[in-house]
């Protein structure tokens, strides 16, 4: 699960106001980070990978309908400080095309931004494991695990009463009162989520290969590197 | 808006807030229509939220007009305004990278959208997508995407090497923010009226 789609000012006021906290310190963090990276070619590399990503987001596959989500290729491809920084211009471009509410940006980018980080993490991890296919793969699966149970986490925290939102005015309103059932929202999210999962981590596995083949050097990020760098280059094979 | 959606506890005054932007885009002759139909989009999702949900009618309604009245509002801003001067305010309280990469992802953003777009035909009209066949179509989308990002790479390294001959340097010369007209107050009295009204209707 990549994005919340709650819409705005449906969570409570400390969640979201948090989680716009959250996002600003790890955002200060990446470019903590970034200060000294050359911005003026990395700057266009950014704005490429951002709107890749949104362009994909609009994509689906048939006959599911799925619609594929580049946090992880991003994580791999930029690193995860201007992975991050992608994840919060996505959001925030996402937010003023009028998709997904303009209070939940902060946990959204937390969300996206933690893909990248453990996307490209993982990615590291099992560079001396697997082949390029299975590790990003591999990665993509690690990834979402992680983040859906951090999304079941945030709306568990919520614990939405709609009563809050109205005066249960016994002349005017008769409410049920009742918080969001987690359990069934837990069971909507990792059944969904599971077929989600596969298929990403498919299309993550086959485009990280694919860029591998054709252009390589974008792999090679320097957190990638290590001494074995010219034999990791143009890895390929399953 | 934004805080008339946070403060409304009844689905009556920000139902009517929405129905006074409809109005506002009509009247102002943007594609009120279409921007209605985006805005609804949010009420999907909420939906898929209030189904876990216990509560009444109004409370469920009350979750969908808090969704669809600030899309709205967004969608206005959005169609209304020039994405420069945006932009330009957004760099007045982001960092300069921030502010840079948004401009560079809004100018890439349409690029690779006609690009996915040539693909995708070019792609359907080679039979590379079958109504049943899930493997076939992820296998060629994922080659696309891949094509996709590569090409957005090189592009970005082309517009790198022109901006630096056009003397780039780094950051984005916007404009600066500009001072509030009369023509502005309309809709930010508007806002406060909206906000003044859910506010006293708690």
């Amino acid at each position: 699960m990549t994005h919340m789609h709650i819409p705005d000012f449906v969570l409570p006021v400390w969640l979201w106001v948090s989680g716009f906290v959250v996002m600003a310190a790890a955002l200060g963090f990446s470019l903590l980070r970034l200060r000294s990276m050359d911005k003026k070619k990395k700057i266009p590399l950014l704005g490429a990978i951002s709107a890749a990503m949104i362009v994909v987001m609009s994509l689906e596959i048939f006959p599911i309908v799925y619609h594929i989500n580049l946090s992880v290729v991003a994580g791999i491809l930029l690193g995860p400080a201007l992975g991050f920084v992608a994840a919060f211009i996505v959001n925030l471009m996402l937010a003023l095309l009028g998709h997904g509410g303009v209070s939940v940006i902060g946990l959204n980018t937390i969300l996206l931004g933690l893909e990248a980080v453990l996307g490209h993490t993982f990615f590291s991890l099992f560079r001396k494991v697997l082949p390029v296919f299975w590790r990003a793969a591999a990665a993509t699966v690690l990834t979402f695990v992680s983040t859906t149970m951090l999304l079941i986490g945030i709306v568990a925290a919520s614990n939405v009463d709609p009563l809050r939102f109205l005066h249960a005015d016994e002349h005017r309103l008769v409410l049920q009162e009742g918080p969001v059932l987690i359990s069934k929202f837990a069971i909507l999210v990792l059944s969904f989520g599971v077929v989600g999962w596969i298929i990403e981590a498919a299309i993550t596995g086959a485009v990280v290969k694919f860029i591998s083949q054709v252009k390589p050097d974008l792999l090679s990020h320097k957190l990638h590197d290590g001494p074995d760098q010219g034999r990791e280059r143009g890895k390929t094979g399953d | 808006m934004l805080a008339a959606a946070l403060a409304a506890t009844n689905p009556y005054s920000l139902a009517l807030g929405y129905l006074v932007l409809l109005l506002t885009a009509a009247a102002a002759r943007l594609p009120w229509l279409r921007m209605m139909g985006l805005s609804l989009y949010a009420a999907v999702f909420t939906v898929l939220y209030i189904v876990s949900l216990r509560g009444g009618m109004l409370a469920h309604a009350v979750l969908i007009v808090k969704a669809i009245t600030p899309a709205l509002a967004v969608l206005m801003l959005i169609v209304s305004t020039p994405y420069p001067r945006i932009f330009s305010l957004l760099s007045a309280v982001l960092p300069e990278i921030l502010a840079a990469g948004l401009f560079m992802t809004y100018r890439t953003l349409f690029i690779l959208l006609d690009m996915m777009d040539n693909f995708v035909a070019a792609i359907r009209l080679r039979g590379g997508f079958s109504p049943g066949s899930l493997y076939k179509n992820s296998a060629n989308i994922s080659k696309g995407i891949g094509m996709l990002l590569v090409r957005a790479v090189e592009r970005s390294s082309r517009l790198y090497a022109v901006m630096v001959v056009r003397g780039y340097s780094g950051s984005m010369a916007g404009q600066p923010p500009v001072k509030l007209h009369r023509e502005d107050w309309l809709p930010l009295g508007t806002g406060m009226v909206i906000l003044t009204l859910v506010i006293l209707w708690r």
